[in-house]
């Protein structure tokens, strides 16, 4: 089995097959990093396409005996940042975001009857900002250390626990909109 | 440590991003207070839940999408699927026996009168090179030579003849 600094050597010499080797272990994760981070599948394709060009292009670029991986990551974020903006989607989410809100907590138990998962992660994402959504699905969805975390981000460890802190703060809101803690706890 | 530093400590314990040196302190907190142990287990719950989700959301792509997303990116073409039609019916053969058809037409109908337009000017210069002697000769054999002198006024037409020696000769 060949080490990414390896397959990425073949590549740049020509060899197309190990780019499709080189990627192969992360196309699962980075296809889900972006659809969490748009919330839309087709965004999330859009996105993971965009990367993966940029992957190819730049490919040169890329630092023997560094992480591939941070650096896989770092363009998908990157990439997923750059359509949320190019569509000027940042202020359409907040204001879907908003609504959501409000219709979840006017109507609690509509989520309750919809069990899927999909609907609920939706739901717990939602009042994240865009880097404490990428910090907490880089850490608790792809398992990246916080050290890795701030390399794909490109911001320190510190700044890394900060967002993450805040967005675990933030789930945890929104989990208990969606499963209230029993009143014998909320009192004690 | 009081309660609320150690609140503000718990989403980082849930995840064990805290340094061993805060993580003794935030536990010793938890054994001794209640309220703060609950707060622990809804972080946790709340984390354990969402991973959960994050895993059952877990999407992978379509092979044909992928192996397309990869196409674009390194520029290949993509793969033309085999065709099982026979090939006088295969398109690229069909146009190719079209132009060879047509070749051969345009060589039949085409090139009689495009030697003709070309060997022309040949053959004409060829047959006056030839012919030129043959009419030499045919002058040389040319025995009488005639002159005709018409008058305007009166219309009178007198015809000299005379020999290869250009000497006049009576004719009646």
């Amino acid at each position: 089995m060949k080490n990414e600094d390896e397959l990425v050597e073949e590549v740049l010499r020509g060899d197309d097959d190990s780019f499709e080797n080189l990627l192969c272990p992360y196309r699962q994760g980075m296809l889900s990093m972006a659809c969490r981070m748009s919330g839309d599948w087709e965004e999330a394709k859009e996105i993971c396409q965009e990367a993966v060009i940029k992957v190819f292009k730049h490919l040169h670029k890329f630092k023997k005996g560094k992480s591939f991986k941070s650096w896989l990551y770092s363009i998908v974020v990157n990439s997923a940042y750059d359509l949320l903006r190019r569509k000027k989607r940042y202020q359409g989410l907040i204001e879907g975001q908003k609504s959501l809100m409000l219709s979840s907590g006017s109507d609690p138990e509509k989520l309750l009857i919809d069990k899927e998962a999909k609907a609920k992660i939706d739901f717990c994402l939602q009042s994240l900002s865009p880097k404490e959504k990428a910090v907490f699905l880089l850490r608790d969805g792809e398992g990246f250390s916080v050290k890795e975390a701030s390399e794909v981000l490109g911001c320190s460890s510190m700044s890394v626990r900060t967002h993450l802190s805040r967005a675990r703060q933030k789930i945890r809101e929104q989990f208990e909109k969606i499963y209230p803690a029993p009143e014998s706890e909320v009192k004690a | 440590m009081n309660c609320k530093r150690t609140q503000r400590l718990l989403p980082l314990l849930v995840g064990s991003e805290l340094p061993q040196s805060r993580i003794s302190a935030v536990k010793a907190h938890l054994e001794r207070c209640r309220k703060c142990r609950i707060e622990y287990d809804a972080y946790l719950l709340s984390l354990e839940k969402t991973k959960e989700w994050l895993e059952e959301v877990r999407q992978d792509w379509n092979e044909r999408e992928w192996q397309e997303a990869l196409r674009r990116a390194t520029g290949k073409k993509e793969p033309k699927a085999l065709s099982l039609a026979p090939w006088p019916f295969k398109k690229a053969w069909a146009y190719a026996m079209m132009a060879v058809f047509a070749f051969l037409l345009s060589l039949f109908l085409i090139r009689p009168s495009f030697i003709k337009q070309k060997m022309e000017p040949e053959t004409g210069a060829i047959a006056g090179l030839k012919q030129e002697p043959e009419k030499m000769r045919k002058e040389s054999q040319q025995d009488i030579i005639s002159m005709t002198l018409v008058s305007h006024e009166t219309g009178l037409r007198i015809v000299w003849f005379f020999n290869k020696n250009f000497e006049l000769e009576v004719k009646e």
